[in-house]
């Protein structure tokens, strides 16, 4: 009985053939993700991995390039005119996945998608600005001026106010062009069975492991080398490094943990600084963080430049300001906020806070930020400010902010396409307090009103100029605890060349990539 | 036994019924909007107030109930928030591959068990004894997640014998790690248990009537001892075989395995409120089922316990 046991084990482990490594077609890249995509219907995508994907199976007017300039895409060439508020786009030839031609219709077909209150898409609002949008997605009619099939090639877009960002927008993941017929026959299942005209299409999705992508015939730009493209999707840092060490992966992102490891093995890393910029936020309406000397006194508390050598391993530039370092045109604020506890306590003292006070800085789960805020707290406690730490996921998190429960909390912003505009607005702008991004809840007129005559302003460097303003001022008011801007690092398989780190996220789309 | 097993089948309606009623209720009161999950970064309140009316979410707490209720009733577990799959299809797809990583994980144990905790009550060999007794003690204290980075060290970074992760298609090679990584806890248990089972029997009359007898030892302890120890091993093995079936989300982390586990995990996170109650629901009626298996195999095993009027 017993020996008939063991000799059974041996069997079944005699099945553990030697040679573990994916074999495959080798010109597939190999790529992993940390979660699988909810959707790969543009209009509905709104987490990375569910955008990544759809902007790589769907085209758009214009797309950015790995270093988040705007190129052109469907659209060969456009012209902008009437002050911004209107755009004539010139399509090339390109077709679906399903063999059939685009066309400006479908162009147009997909914006008013995206407006359409019963698509009900949370990102609606990158085409608020076209004429009469916001009446239609109220449950109005069309306007039908808002965007136009001039000819078969030719789309017709309409705004009711110039919007300089316009372009960037329309390179973001949810404003793709889908395939009409197929959205009407699949319905909620074009999730599943997407049909865009972009680079790839998507060949094979095994739940919960992996995402194949094909070439997609009817894509009318540079041909690729590659023969696919194969999204595994691994959800634990370490096993992902152990899939890049057996030669499974060919791009690794590697966690800031790990740096010194791999710098110590001398592999080549690449990196680049992320459109992102991680911060403290105060509560703006809530003593004592409504007085802005509390807030700077707290800036001056913390030696942020130590904390990203330690905690963070140098992977982090620090913020003055908040426009990340990659979208800058134009010098960053002057240093305000140097570390300096002596400075910090008198001004504490200076507002009424001479023997300290208590207060809760809010996380969501993570390790590297628990570190972090430990490193806070402990600076903080040399001025008298008794820092309590509370951790709570991501979600109980996010609505605790939105309701204005926290004190502080530790979080970050990323960007979605590449302008001032996507931090400034969205973070300071008084109109979006709440859900719109404004988590500090900070008012200030002055800053509205330049944030307002930037939006409309088409004028870059005039543009730039109000933006700078605007930061200053807000660097200076510091509804936030000035953190860092984040590097990401990565490793290549030596087997791929012309893989560059995409400055956004859906920059990347694999055409130069070559086996 | 057949009166024992339609009795069991029946309660099955009420204590689903109870289940579903208290998943409901939490999913109430816990904090965390599913809209805002859904939403992602950037939303104004429109938008919010229109996914929670797609959703049926401003309807009354009273009116959503019944609805699922009747929903569950037809057999209809509703369509997740996040990705609008039916739940059905979705647990239909991952619940095989937690299955074949349960299965495996427990023939694992049960095997590996029964051989370790025999060997060391044979007394034979004090030291082996000793060695297996302290390899179970270490698996049982061994966090699985320690354990599975572990053996992806071992085996695939360093032996290049088997792949670190994923489904793999469905080959053994890939089931191999995540099962014994599964499996350690379970093993240890059921060695330590099948052990003092062993040295109790050992001990008992009939063992020494059997010796008597005449009987080799391989015989007694395979057909006599070994059934008279395996029921605590059952009991164990069906427990811990129901938490396998619940998905076993840490391993199925570490290894990337697409399984029910990290799923629910992950739609907990989401507050995806149809996968949580389907998949909760699906996991009760698993719990219920195994646990009458185990309950029936008391009596095939055990001839007093089906002489007693069938449990």
């Amino acid at each position: 009985m017993i020996r008939a046991a063991i000799i059974t084990l041996c069997i079944s482990f005699a099945f553990a053939v030697p040679g573990c490594a994916r074999h495959g077609d080798d010109r597939v890249l190999r790529l992993a993700l940390q979660t699988e995509p909810t959707t790969l219907d543009p209009a509905l995508s709104v987490d990375f991995s569910s955008g990544e994907i759809a902007s790589l199976i769907h085209s758009n007017l214009v797309s950015f390039d790995p270093d988040a300039r705007i190129v052109p895409d469907l659209a060969r060439s456009w012209e902008i005119l009437d002050g911004g508020r209107q755009y004539v786009f010139h399509l090339g030839p390109a077709r679906f996945s399903n063999g059939r031609r685009v066309t400006a219709a479908d162009v147009v077909y997909s914006m008013r998608r995206l407006l359409d209150p019963r698509a009900v898409s949370p990102r609606w609002w990158l085409l608020a600005s076209l004429a009469g949008a916001s009446a239609y997605h109220e449950g109005g009619s069309w306007n039908p001026a808002a965007a136009s099939a001039a000819n078969d090639s030719t789309v017709v877009v309409r705004l009711s106010r110039p919007v300089p960002h316009f372009l960037g927008l329309l390179a973001m993941p949810a404003a793709g062009i889908v395939c009409r017929e197929e959205v009407e026959r699949l319905g909620a299942r074009y999730a599943r069975s997407p049909c865009g005209s972009g680079p790839w299409k998507l060949s094979a999705w095994n739940e919960g492991d992996e995402i194949l992508l094909a070439p997609n015939p009817g894509w009318a730009g540079r041909r690729t080398g590659l023969a696919g493209l194969s999204f595994r999707i691994i959800p634990e840092e370490m096993t992902q490094i152990a899939e890049f060490e057996v030669g499974n992966l060919d791009v690794l992102e590697v966690p800031r943990s790990e740096l010194e490891h791999w710098r110590a093995a001398g592999t080549p890393l690449l990196w680049k600084e992320e459109l992102r910029v991680v911060y403290i936020g105060f509560n703006t309406t809530k003593p004592p963080f409504n007085d802005p000397r509390v807030r700077q006194a707290l800036n001056m508390a913390v030696d942020v430049d130590k904390i990203i050598a330690q905690v963070l391993f140098g992977a982090a530039k620090r913020s003055r300001g908040v426009v990340p370092p990659g979208l800058r045109q134009s010098p960053e604020p002057a240093e305000r906020y140097r570390y300096d506890p002596d400075r910090s306590r008198a001004l504490l003292a200076e507002a009424g806070y001479a023997s300290g006070f208590s207060m809760e800085i809010w996380q969501r789960e993570n390790p590297e930020a628990l570190r972090v805020l430990e490193s806070v707290q402990g600076y903080l406690a040399d001025v008298g400010v008794k820092a309590k730490l509370v951790t709570r996921e991501w979600g109980a998190f996010k609505e605790a902010i939105d309701r204005g429960t926290p004190d502080a909390f530790f979080i970050d912003w990323l960007a979605d396409y590449p302008d001032p505009e996507n931090f400034l607005m969205p973070l300071f702008h008084s109109s979006n307090v709440g859900g719109g991004g404004n988590r500090t809840r900070y008012r200030n007129a002055r800053v509205d009103s330049l944030l307002d005559a930037a939006a409309a302003c088409m004028d870059t460097a005039r543009r730039w100029e109000l933006y700078r303003s605007a930061e200053e001022i807000v660097y200076e008011d510091a509804p936030w605890l000035f953190l860092w801007f984040p590097q990401k690092y990565e490793v290549l398989s030596p087997r791929i060349t012309g893989y560059r780190i995409p400055l956004i996220f859906n920059g990347q789309r694999f055409l130069d990539v070559g086996v | 036994m057949l009166t024992f097993i339609l009795k069991r089948l029946l309660l099955l309606v009420p204590i689903l019924l109870g289940v579903a009623t208290i998943t409901f209720v939490l999913m109430y009161i816990v904090p965390g909007d599913p809209v805002r999950a859904i939403a992602g970064e950037r939303y104004d309140e429109e938008t919010l107030a229109r996914m929670r009316t797609e959703l049926g979410l401003d309807r009354p707490l009273v009116v959503r109930y019944v609805d699922f209720l009747g929903r569950l009733a037809r057999f209809d577990l509703g369509r997740s928030f996040v990705t609008r799959r039916p739940v059905a299809e979705a647990i239909r797809e991952r619940f095989p591959r937690t299955l074949i990583l349960a299965l495996s994980a427990m023939g694992i144990a049960v095997l590996g068990g029964v051989v370790i905790g025999a060997l060391s009550a044979w007394g034979r060999r004090p030291a082996l004894s000793r060695a297996l007794m302290t390899f179970s003690l270490v698996g049982v204290s061994m966090p699985v997640f320690w354990l599975g980075l572990l053996l992806i060290y071992l085996f695939a970074i360093k032996l290049h014998v088997l792949p670190p992760s994923g489904y793999g298609g469905g080959s053994i090679k890939n089931l191999i790690l995540p099962a014994l990584t599964l499996s350690f806890a379970s093993m240890a248990t059921i060695a330590r248990v099948t052990r003092s089972g062993f040295l109790d029997a050992l001990g008992e009359d009939y063992v020494r009537t059997a010796r008597a007898k005449g009987l080799g030892e391989r015989m007694i302890l395979g057909k006599h001892v070994l059934r008279n120890a395996l029921i605590p091993v059952i009991t164990i093995a069906g427990a811990d075989f129901g938490s396998y079936l619940s998905g076993s989300v840490l391993t199925e982390s570490v290894f990337g395995w697409p399984g029910l586990g990290r799923f629910i995990v992950q739609a907990i996170l989401k507050r995806d409120f149809p996968v949580i109650q389907g998949a909760v629901l699906f996991m009760a009626v698993l719990f219920v089922l195994v646990n009458l298996a185990v309950d029936v195999s008391y009596g095939a095993i055990d001839p007093r316990i089906r002489s007693e009027g069938g449990g």
